[in-house]
């Protein structure tokens, strides 16, 4: 397993699709971090946390960069060359989701590195209430949990559907659209579902979730999505 | 064919729908040979490949490797190396980080990598992404994947497309040397001439069944006894009263339809007809494939002796 992973992770660094995203990922918390600071006077806690919530904004480009990564493998037909190496195509697809889990983990490090550095000096002497240790620990364990759970999700995603427009158009459309209508129903079931809770696990919880029920329930849906493509694409022959 | 098989076919059957790609098709190769898997566009070569390679599931039929289904093989990057038309470079990657990725996979080292660079001379291209290698070059890098575990068996399907002159003698010289090393090749192709001059084993196949499977020589052998003679007519007539029919292609040259080149000669010596060539006559190999192909009977036939069991 660690050869595969190995493997996926040489495939995730030498293209531009990683760096694309990357870049995409830490510069959208940058400019996040400085308009919520510098635009949007925080003043209480709740308004603070969310400026450092580096995790909420960047979730759905993690959920991009894990679905283009994994549709690429059909795309650019590098899937036989690698299910001919390793023919378990189940640990050859759980390879590819650790790959990019921890390459996301690499990217919420920056992100991290980059809400703090900059948004903690420019929130530091600002009316209201101060940031305890708890908030920044939760706000820093969520960011990194969305990041990571949202990469793995894309995979998931992205080898359930193969088409690379298709996955991108449909994560597009499942997080803004979709979810925001079944919230118009009901906004019970909007808030389990995958889009809603990456935000939430992304500022580390909130008043209507703490972050730990968030987290296993968003775990709950990678698994899921996990299962069922890594089963389906077991049955698929590589075209 | 005889020896034992490092690849074997059994009643391998792959459907899509109502379309049967691959019809109950059964062959081996034999293990050390270089055998051609050939037939033309759409045949169902490379559904075949698919297949034996564990790509593809078989509708019904079994499909192994020196034994073993492919998804058994311990180490199947060393046991077999495949190149298909469906297995490709990510064209934002070099070719050389291609192959590393692949051989970081298979647990060999990257100083592997740098030796089938130079086997296949491209180790001059290999920092370049491979979306801007010529076909050629592409076809170089599909080949030095597939040997990066060193195996002894080699899949490749139509190696030679795209190919300019200068690259098909050298698919050629690599077969040959592949070959040279008792490695087992099959190797697929729909342009006899990439591979008349280099297998030892033909499998023909044509709208998914098997038509042809034997040694290359016999499918070329057969195609009649050429004769030359100052008195065709004469030696016709004997020919044809000993029940053998020959045709007059050229003045003085008779093709007599028998494998049987001693009848002929007892025949005409019997007659007191003088000969001046006595031969057998063979066909090419492409001339062979056409007419299996363009009339195929069902079921196919063997070419080989009796395999041994």
């Amino acid at each position: 397993m660690r050869r595969l992973v190995a493997g996926e992770l040489i495939k995730v660094r030498t293209t531009r699709t990683a760096l694309g995203f990357g870049l995409a990922a830490v510069l959208l918390v940058l400019a996040g971090v400085l308009i919520s600071i510098l635009a949007g006077d925080p003043s209480t806690a709740d308004d603070k946390r969310t400026a450092l919530s580096f995790g909420s904004g960047v979730s759905t480009v993690l959920l991009l960069f894990g679905a283009v990564g994994a549709t690429g493998e059909f795309r650019h037909r590098t899937l036989a060359p690698a299910v001919l190496i390793a023919p378990d195509r189940v640990r050859l697809f759980l390879a590819r989701v650790a790959a990019y889990a921890l390459t996301a983990l690499l990217f919420a490090a920056f992100m991290l590195l980059v809400a703090f550095v900059v948004g903690i000096p420019l929130l530091s002497g600002r009316a209201g209430p101060g940031l305890t240790g708890g908030d920044y620990a939760e706000v820093a364990v969520g960011g990194v949990l969305a990041t990571v759970l949202a990469a793995a999700l894309g995979v998931a995603f992205g080898t359930l559907v193969r088409n690379q427009v298709g996955a991108v158009v449909g994560i597009l459309v499942w997080i803004t659209i979709l979810e925001s209508l079944i919230g118009l129903v009901s906004s019970d079931v909007v808030d389990e579902l995958p889009g809603v809770l990456m935000g939430r696990v992304g500022q580390g919880g909130d008043d209507q979730m703490a972050l730990a029920p968030a987290t296993l329930l968003l775990l709950g849906w990678t698994v899921a999505f996990c299962v069922v493509a890594a089963l389906l694409d077991r049955r698929r022959d590589v075209e | 064919m005889t020896g034992a098989a490092a690849i074997e076919t059994v009643g391998l059957t792959k459907r899509y729908g109502a379309v049967t790609a691959v019809d109950d098709l059964s062959f081996r190769v034999r293990e050390g040979s270089v055998t051609g898997f050939l037939g033309p566009n759409g045949a169902g070569k490379t559904t075949t490949l698919r297949m034996v390679l564990g790509l593809a599931r078989p509708t019904a039929g079994d499909a192994t490797i020196e034994g073993r289904h492919y998804v058994e093989l311990a180490e199947p990057a060393r046991t077999v190396g495949a190149n298909l038309e469906i297995a490709g470079a990510h064209p934002g990657r070099s070719g050389r980080e291609h192959l590393r990725a692949l051989a970081a996979m298979a647990g060999l080292p990257r100083s592997r990598v740098e030796e089938v660079l130079r086997l296949v001379e491209l180790e001059g291209a290999a920092g370049r992404r491979a979306g801007k290698y010529s076909l050629g070059m592409r076809q170089r890098l599909g080949l030095a994947a597939t040997l990066l575990g060193d195996p002894r068996v080699l899949v490749l399907d139509e190696p030679a497309n795209g190919l300019d002159p200068q690259g098909i003698r050298w698919l050629r010289d690599f077969l040959r040397g592949m070959a040279g090393e008792g490695r087992t090749v099959l190797v697929s192709s729909h342009v006899l001439a990439e591979v008349a001059q280099t297998v030892d084993d033909v499998v023909v196949i044509h709208r998914g069944r098997l038509v042809e499977q034997g040694p290359v020589a016999r499918l070329t052998a057969g195609a009649g006894v050429l004769v030359r003679t100052p008195r065709p007519a004469e030696l016709r007539a004997a020919l044809e009263g000993e029940g053998l029919h020959a045709t007059e292609a050229v003045a003085g040259e008779l093709v007599v339809e028998t494998p049987d080149t001693a009848r002929v000669g007892e025949i005409a010596f019997a007659a007191g007809i003088p000969l001046h060539e006595l031969s057998p006559r063979a066909t090419s190999l492409e001339e062979a494939f056409l007419a299996l192909t363009s009339d195929a009977p069902a079921g196919g036939r063997a070419l080989a002796a009796p395999e041994a069991p």
